[in-house]
């Protein structure tokens, strides 16, 4: 009986336990959502047919399975439900359509949620989902990082539609980041900080001991970050520095320059304003702002070595971006004689630029603390391996609770907030910490640990990996070669993949764009195209045989196949109804950007020397498609058809400003 | 009994009202703020393509403005800003000033920019509002 008895209740027990777990099932929150979702869609609802949709959904798990993203399950959609639906535009959340971006609605289907987002797909418990405890292995990004989740995919430096990743990707490799940090993609970065070996004749142990105290309190451009060194550090770096040795042909050429006459400082000023310095210096802040300010410069540097250094930048510094003009001895001379007239630090005390006599014991001490302190990661001498800082790999990955916060009991136990601190004040977490500090806004913060987030453990799969499309640059040999390389055309312009940003102007294709005797004009003397542009080209004194070599390579080699010579061939006598195409340009209204005789807008080029500078087949090919060779150029496509494009070109063609003057070489044919 | 019948009444109430509360639709009027990543994104899309014209903060005096005319619209204008709904500022984005029967002087953009970008410049337009 008793047995009996013992029977039943534990039957009994075993039933409820039994039962619990449908009970439990019924009362998850999902659920209650799913139901809550339901009687929005029908509120919402436009048409009975969209009204029987929503009370007819069943409720139950939602899943996106990719089986391509490693057998990727995101459930995110089981709560929320409306991402897809337009229905629910402005709804409250979890409900709400997904904001538009490049890949939604189309794509979700394709990435699920967390692919971007971040998060435990599989959960469909609102905290374990988004990963808010701790522990969670891949927490969501938080709204202010969203853009984290491009770059997991896209592996580009640019990613369109990202603005903050990229420019936190920027950021990183202007602020050499990987200089000590390995990364993936980034293991042959190479820092392009000055060599050191000429300081002792360059500058003084006063300017030194600010700069080392902190760089960007010297020159708002630097890229130098603090190292918050010591006075003692200073001290024992500045014997290192000083006790360098120069190399002797440098020497030589520094000491020449220093013992020549004084140069003519009113022509200098001339000069230095029309070769367009501050296309990449500035002077008191104005100017690009990617090479040294010069504000102060003759306060920083010595007249022989700054007259060596403009005379053949590259014997100094090899990696530089700086040109090597064409300027004569005397030229270098009157320049060098304005910065000492006019650009010096008038407050500096009279013995800033003088050299330290070096003791051999602090020098030895120097030495040390130039590896120890990782300056050599910068300023050459770093070999492969030797990247002392932690690896980034996977940095994106890290759980908050792996995390070494050290003295930060202040801060949130999250990843962005650690990786914010580490790159705002990275030496408050412990002390010994080798990392210096750098001088990053609250904008500037945001963009590099977005940049961070998005470096994952392991890399997406090839399916979902998504490189930028290389581009060749082409680059030749020889003469024509040595010649861009000593005017440093990659510094600005774009070729291909390769280049800088500084022009508005790729070369990729300049062959088919513009006339080889205006070209020949332009490298001779250059002038401003765009004005309000304030990065002019420089006037680098190329010789007129330079010019011509470069040009007929240019002609021949920067082409685009797909740009027609003659745009009108086969095509009706009507296409060049030129009359016709001026009144498209006044339709279109091309006049409140361009200038045409005296009317018309500065933000594009004028275009009264169109016919001088530009080929009809690369104006047409333009017209048609202002953004085929360049995705950010402003003029907007009109979608011009092909005759309204030909018409509006002949129209163009006709403008004509006085016949130039005979170009040497002209008619040459190029080069075979 | 009667005591337990009451009670589990009052129960089922609470429960039922409680159910109601839960399961009520919210109010569908109310259109979201923009999230910041358009925002974003509709600067980025101003500050290329606008700015020349209507300038850094919308009033109308971008670097180009001078040699316009007519002058590029304010913007900011809170009266310009009721009076045209989201779309109508999409429109005339998309076709241009001939488009919507102002001035061929403002490009029609709708070749140039995606819808998105251009939803997301109206919105950033919008936040221009003084």
């Amino acid at each position: 009986m008793t047995l009996r008895r013992l029977f039943a209740f534990s039957s009994l027990v075993f039933l409820i336990v039994l039962a619990f777990s449908p009970v439990k099932n019924a009362l998850r929150p999902y659920r209650a959502l799913q139901r809550q979702f339901r009687l929005l869609g029908i509120s919402r609802a436009t048409s009975a047919k969209a009204r029987e949709m929503y009370s007819s959904r069943p409720i139950a798990i939602e899943q996106i399975w990719l089986p391509e993203l490693n057998d990727h399950v995101d459930r995110c959609t089981t709560c929320h439900l409306g991402v897809a639906d337009a229905a629910m535009t402005g709804a409250p959340q979890p409900f709400r359509t997904h904001p538009p971006t490049f890949h939604t609605p189309q794509d979700i289907q394709r990435f699920g949620c967390t692919a971007c987002h971040g998060g435990e797909g599989l959960a469909t418990d609102q905290a374990d989902a988004h990963g808010t405890s701790p522990d969670a292995t891949t927490p969501i990004f938080p709204t202010d990082f969203v853009e984290a989740g491009c770059g997991r995919c896209h592996d580009a430096d640019a990613v369109r539609d990202a603005p903050t990743l990229s420019s936190g990707r920027a950021l990183m490799a202007k602020s050499n980041c990987f200089a000590c940090h390995k990364a993936r993609g980034h293991e042959d970065f190479r820092a392009d900080a000055p060599p050191l070996d000429t300081l002792p004749m360059k500058t003084g142990a006063e300017w030194l001991r600010r700069w080392l105290t902190d760089p960007k309190a010297v020159d708002a451009n630097a890229t130098m970050p603090n190292f918050q060194l010591t006075g003692d550090d200073i001290k024992a770096l500045s014997h290192y520095l000083f006790g360098r040795t120069v190399p002797p042909q440098l020497q030589h050429a520094i000491d020449l320059a220093g013992a020549e006459p004084p140069g003519d400082s009113a022509r200098g000023k001339t000069l230095f304003a029309e070769s367009r310095c501050i296309s990449c210096h500035t002077v008191d802040g104005k100017g690009n702002g990617s090479a040294p300010e010069l504000g102060k410069i003759a306060s920083r540097a010595s007249r022989g070595w700054l007259v060596a250094f403009v005379r053949d930048p590259h014997a100094f510094y090899p990696q530089t971006r700086m040109p090597r003009y064409s300027f004569t001895d005397a030229d270098v001379r009157d320049i060098v004689a304005w910065f000492e007239d006019e650009l010096r630090d008038f407050d500096a005390p009279a013995n800033i630029l003088v050299p330290l006599r070096v003791n051999q014991t602090f020098a030895e001490k120097g030495e040390k603390l130039f590896k120890s302190a990782g300056c050599f990661a910068c300023h050459g001498g770093m070999k492969e391996g030797e990247r002392f800082g932690p690896d980034l790999y996977g940095i994106g990955e890290k759980k908050a609770t792996s995390l070494d916060f050290g003295k930060r009991t202040d801060l949130k136990r999250t990843l962005p907030a650690w990786l914010e601190a580490k790159i705002s004040t990275p030496r408050s977490f412990a002390t010994g910490l080798k990392m210096p500090t750098f001088a990053f806004d609250a904008a500037q913060k945001r963009a590099i640990v977005t940049a961070l987030l998005a470096i994952p453990s392991t890399p997406v799969p090839d399916a979902y990996h998504s490189a930028p499309p290389q581009q060749a640059a082409i680059v030749p040999a020889g003469a024509v070669g040595e010649i861009m390389s000593r005017y440093r055309c990659l510094s600005c312009h774009q070729i291909g993949s390769r280049g800088g940003d500084i022009s508005t102007a790729p070369l990729t294709f300049e062959g088919s764009k513009v006339n080889r005797d205006w070209l020949v004009r332009y490298l001779a003397v250059p002038y401003s195209i765009r004005p309000i542009i304030a990065e002019r080209m420089p006037v680098l004194k190329v010789s007129k045989e330079e010019a011509a070599l470069l040009a007929d390579a240019i002609a021949m080699i920067y082409v685009d196949p797909s740009t027609p010579d003659d745009p009108f061939a086969g095509r009706p006598a009507s296409d060049r109804d030129t009359a016709e195409g001026e009144r498209l340009y006044t339709t279109f209204g091309c006049r409140s950007c361009h200038i045409i005789g005296k009317n018309g807008g500065y933000y594009g080029p004028p275009l009264t020397e169109t016919h001088a500078r530009l080929k009809p087949g690369w104006v047409f090919r333009f017209l048609q498609n202002p953004q085929r060779w360049r995705a950010d150029v402003r003029c907007p496509n009109y979608g011009m058809t092909d005759t309204d494009a030909l018409r509006l070109t002949a129209y163009l063609e006709t403008l004509a400003e006085a016949p130039a003057p005979p170009v040497p070489g002209a008619g040459k044919e190029a080069v075979k | 009994m009667r005591r337990r019948i009451l009670l589990i009444a009052v129960i089922l109430l609470l429960f039922a009202s409680s159910c109601r509360r839960a399961n009520r639709p919210a109010s569908a009027a109310a259109v979201p703020p923009p999230t910041q990543y358009e925002l974003q994104l509709g600067k980025q899309v101003y500050q290329s393509y606008c700015i020349g014209c209507h300038g850094d903060s919308g009033a109308g005096d971008g670097f180009n403005a001078f040699s316009l005319d007519p002058h590029p619209r304010d913007l900011g204008d809170p009266v310009f800003q009721k009076g045209k709904s989201n779309a109508d500022l999409a429109d005339a984005i998309r076709r241009g000033g001939a488009g919507v029967g102002l001035t061929s002087l403002m490009p029609p953009w709708g070749h140039t920019l995606d819808d998105r970008h251009i939803d997301a410049v109206v919105l950033y337009i919008r936040s221009l509002r003084r």
